[in-house]
């Protein structure tokens, strides 16, 4: 795909239904095995819920901007807003052990992405860029298929 | 997409709660709102039927895990049924998969 698809969405809840649906339909349109488009699809719904709560500070009519590019092995979304910008030092994974409500989004996105970068060098907001390598995950469903 | 909230109470001290939808950070809050006060009552168990939910993020995992606390500190059994397989692998990444009474069926629920 050498052409990014581009969405963007209010700063919303209820708009991220539509953000899923949308990379759900390219993810199929790729033939990505299911179980690794719906992490993906939880890893972009994270993102834009962290930049409800945290950047704009909760429901409001702000825009989130999703890219998403397919390119060769590399599945990379982007999700930029102009918010708050976020420290991306404190950006860190709770730890699991203690069992408790909440906090589970970051894990989410480092334990499925295997790239994960927060760009605040700018007048406004913050980039986020995930990447995952789909060539393992495509091998691996294939070979599930044969069995 | 909305949700949709079935309660019902199969016997005496028991209610289920079937959830319909993606719980989301848009819906998680409907689902802890019928949640909330079943704890309050007097009830032996509380099963929420997974069954029509495909898809779960961290809001509705949190959720749940509320529940799992409130059934701790008021005695209620808390236990869920029917996780779809993208339900099933979130709470795997989450590592809660053992932390709940998680059934395949609603009927095996109500008999434990």
């Amino acid at each position: 795909m050498s052409q990014p698809i581009k969405l963007s969405i209010p700063s919303h809840p209820k708009y991220l239904g539509l953000i899923r649906k949308v990379l759900q339909e390219l993810l199929n349109y790729h033939e990505v095995p299911d179980e690794t488009a719906r992490r993906l699809i939880l890893c972009v719904d994270e993102a834009c819920s962290n930049v409800i709560k945290h950047g704009y500070g909760g429901p409001c009519e702000e825009p989130i901007e999703a890219t998403f590019h397919i390119d060769g092995d590399d599945f990379k979304v982007q999700i930029r807003d102009y918010g708050k910008q976020c420290d991306s030092s404190e950006i860190k994974p709770r730890c699991l052990d203690q069992i408790k409500p909440g906090g589970l989004g970051t894990h989410f996105i480092n334990e499925i992405m295997d790239d994960v970068s927060y760009c605040t060098e700018r007048a406004k907001g913050t980039l986020l860029t995930m990447v995952k390598k789909l060539k393992s995950e495509l091998t691996s469903a294939q070979e599930k298929d044969k069995e | 997409m909305s949700i949709e909230l079935k309660l019902d109470r199969p016997s005496e001290n028991t209610v289920t709660v079937s959830v319909n939808g993606d719980i989301d950070m848009s819906s998680s809050t409907k689902v802890r709102d019928i949640l909330a006060p079943l704890f309050q009552e007097n009830n032996k168990a509380i099963i929420v039927d997974l069954s029509g939910v495909s898809y779960i993020d961290s809001s509705g995992i949190a959720t749940l895990v509320e529940g799992l606390q409130w059934s701790h500190s008021s005695q209620n059994k808390f236990r869920l049924v029917s996780l779809t397989p993208g339900v099933k692998d979130v709470f795997e990444i989450a590592r809660l998969l053992t932390v709940f009474e998680v059934f395949d069926t609603k009927e095996q629920a109500l008999a434990h």
